[in-house]
């Protein structure tokens, strides 16, 4: 046996516990998904037979679908206009110095201590207060608040390891200031705006209690928002649907994730070391 | 435009939409926690720190407290104990190492309010497959109500906590190792160092700054965390599983009492001025290094 195959087995035999215990709730929520309405109150691992009309029944019952816009909506935009503030604020941080430079970077330290939870009684007040309660708006310009300090962190992080030769080149050669940074600067930091994109969407995507404050008519329920109502406070739970939901609302940002989480896992070394 | 004003125009958006969600509703939280606040928020008279008085004399808030600290700690450590041989394990190179990666990293994509709610149905007593799959391994001989009472909920919340938590921190640690020149370790291997030893005396040392960054950011993240406890028991059964979120939660928007709960809020916050301070001088420390 070659050295690789036996460390390999070792590995999987080291990793197997927590890798059976991480998927297993993931595995119940597949199980139970395809369970008929009577059999899903039955532990069994496997379905006697694989209900898939359940996934078009919770579709029309559930309000499922307008959730999925909504936090599309809210998601989308908050990521947008995340990286649109962070990006310059970043720039500043890397390539100027300038009074009230630590302070700016202290300040977002600080923000990004502040959760969401602990300011929600103000949050609610100023949003009830502007009679914006039940505004998906509201959401995006809140999301985008509390990201901003990971973001211009990240794209600072990484925009410092940009060579300035290759601006300053450029601007030898008498381009403007503003025209180098659209044109050499802003093309190598791409990637690094991926990374700080996907985070905040999935941040957005998950967020629960400030959607839960906020978010007080159906119609303007986010997903993590709809699936815990079919859940809370009722008598009797369709947990064969309430698992068809979780698994939709689940599966598109997971296979995003598991095809981006490289990229992921190399911004945040490069965020964290520098 | 002034060359020199150019950076503050550039970090202006950011900084103004920061503070408006963040500074203006703490104001709003101080004023609160000082009135005497009727129910739909209306202040009345200055009360002075009369709500933290009585926060302190209610045995509720002083057990959630106390549960809070714990479950942070248990969490945190639990993460980190748990993590760092995932972490090594995963910078070696072995067959089907990228599913690994995918596996382990899997709870950060999926919402932590889906993953709450789905534990809370494989923990159900008649239906649920946790107690099933024990029965099926022999562990268990009969079922275990594990929502119904603090003594079996509780543990089972911090058990999810930490299996959310992992995918973060060993993500902070690959970044860590994969810094750790690989020169180092053929160095000391030629000069006779084990395994063990290299761990001991190259790679600990060198992941210890990504350590620390991991426990000060998961403290903040555990001490803050709404939707585990939320979604599986809701602080109850009798309040026996609250933490100060869930706490402040109610309070404020199940029982109304908003003064109160500001002062929860600030008392949540003083403490995470705490850890903000040790966050800056470690995030400080790591820069002149």
């Amino acid at each position: 046996m070659s050295k690789k195959l036996k460390r390999s087995i070792l590995f999987w035999l080291f990793l197997s516990p927590i890798v059976v215990v991480i998927l297993f709730p993931y595995a119940v929520m597949a199980i139970s998904s395809l369970k008929s309405a009577t059999e899903v109150l039955n532990p069994t691992w496997w379905p006697d037979e694989l209900h898939w009309q359940n996934f078009p029944e919770m579709w029309r019952t559930s309000g499922i679908a307008p959730a999925l816009v909504n936090s599309l909506y809210v998601s989308g935009l908050s990521t947008a206009l995340t990286i649109l503030v962070s990006i310059p604020a970043a720039y500043a941080l890397s390539r100027y110095q300038f009074a009230g430079r630590n302070a700016f970077r202290q300040f977002l330290l600080v923000s990004q201590m502040l959760s969401p939870i602990v300011l929600v009684i103000g949050l609610f007040r100023l949003v009830a207060g502007a009679g914006m309660i039940d505004s998906l708006n509201v959401l995006v310009v809140i999301y985008t608040a509390f990201n901003i300090a990971f973001c211009v962190w990240m794209l600072q992080s990484y925009f410092s390891t940009i060579p300035r030769d290759l601006e300053e080149a450029a601007w030898m050669e008498g381009a403007s200031r503003t025209r180098t940074l659209f044109t050499v600067f802003l093309p190598l930091a791409v990637p690094a705006m991926v990374v700080t994109a996907i985070f905040t969407f999935i941040n957005a995507w998950n967020e629960f209690v400030i959607a839960l404050t906020m978010l007080r008519t159906e119609d303007s329920y986010t997903l993590p928002i709809r699936v815990f109502s079919l859940v809370a406070g009722r008598y009797t739970v369709d947990w064969h649907y309430v698992m068809a939901a979780a698994f939709v609302a689940s599966v598109p940002v997971a296979i995003l994730f598991a095809w981006l989480q490289r990229y992921l896992v190399r911004g945040l070394s490069i965020g964290a070391v520098k | 435009m002034q060359r020199a004003s150019v950076p503050y125009f550039l970090i202006l958006p950011s900084f103004l939409l920061a503070a408006a969600i963040i500074l203006w509703p703490l104001k709003e939280i101080v004023s609160l926690s000082l009135h005497d606040v009727n129910r739909f928020g209306m202040l009345k008279d200055f009360i002075g720190l009369e709500h933290f008085r009585s926060l302190f004399a209610n045995a509720d808030f002083l057990a959630a407290t106390w549960r809070t600290l714990f479950w942070t700690a248990a969490v945190v450590i639990g993460t980190l104990i748990v993590s760092v041989p995932i972490a090594l394990i995963l910078n070696e190179d072995f067959y089907g190492r990228g599913i690994a990666r995918i596996l382990i990293m899997l709870p950060w994509a999926i919402s932590l309010t889906m993953t709450a709610i789905v534990w809370r149905w494989a923990l159900n007593g008649e239906s649920g497959m946790l107690n099933s799959a024990l029965r099926d391994l022999g562990i268990i001989n009969s079922n275990i109500q594990w929502l119904a009472e603090a003594s079996t909920a509780f543990p089972m919340q911090i058990l999810i906590g930490i299996l959310v938590s992992v995918p973060f921190t060993v993500t902070i640690f690959l970044g860590g190792l994969s810094s750790v020149p690989e020169d180092l370790y053929e160095a000391a291997a030629t000069e006779g160092a084990g395994r063990w030893d290299q761990f001991r005396l190259i790679t600990l040392p060198l992941l210890k700054p990504f350590i620390n960054i991991a426990f000060v950011l998961n403290t903040i993240y555990v001490f803050n965390s709404f939707p585990i406890i939320w979604a599986t028991t809701q602080g109850g059964p009798a309040n026996s599983t609250d933490i100060l979120v869930t706490y402040l939660y109610k309070t404020a928007f199940r029982m109304g009492r908003l003064g109160e709960a500001a002062a929860v809020s600030l008392i949540m916050f003083a403490i995470l001025i705490v850890f903000t301070i040790i966050y800056v001088r470690l995030a400080m420390r790591e820069e002149k290094q």
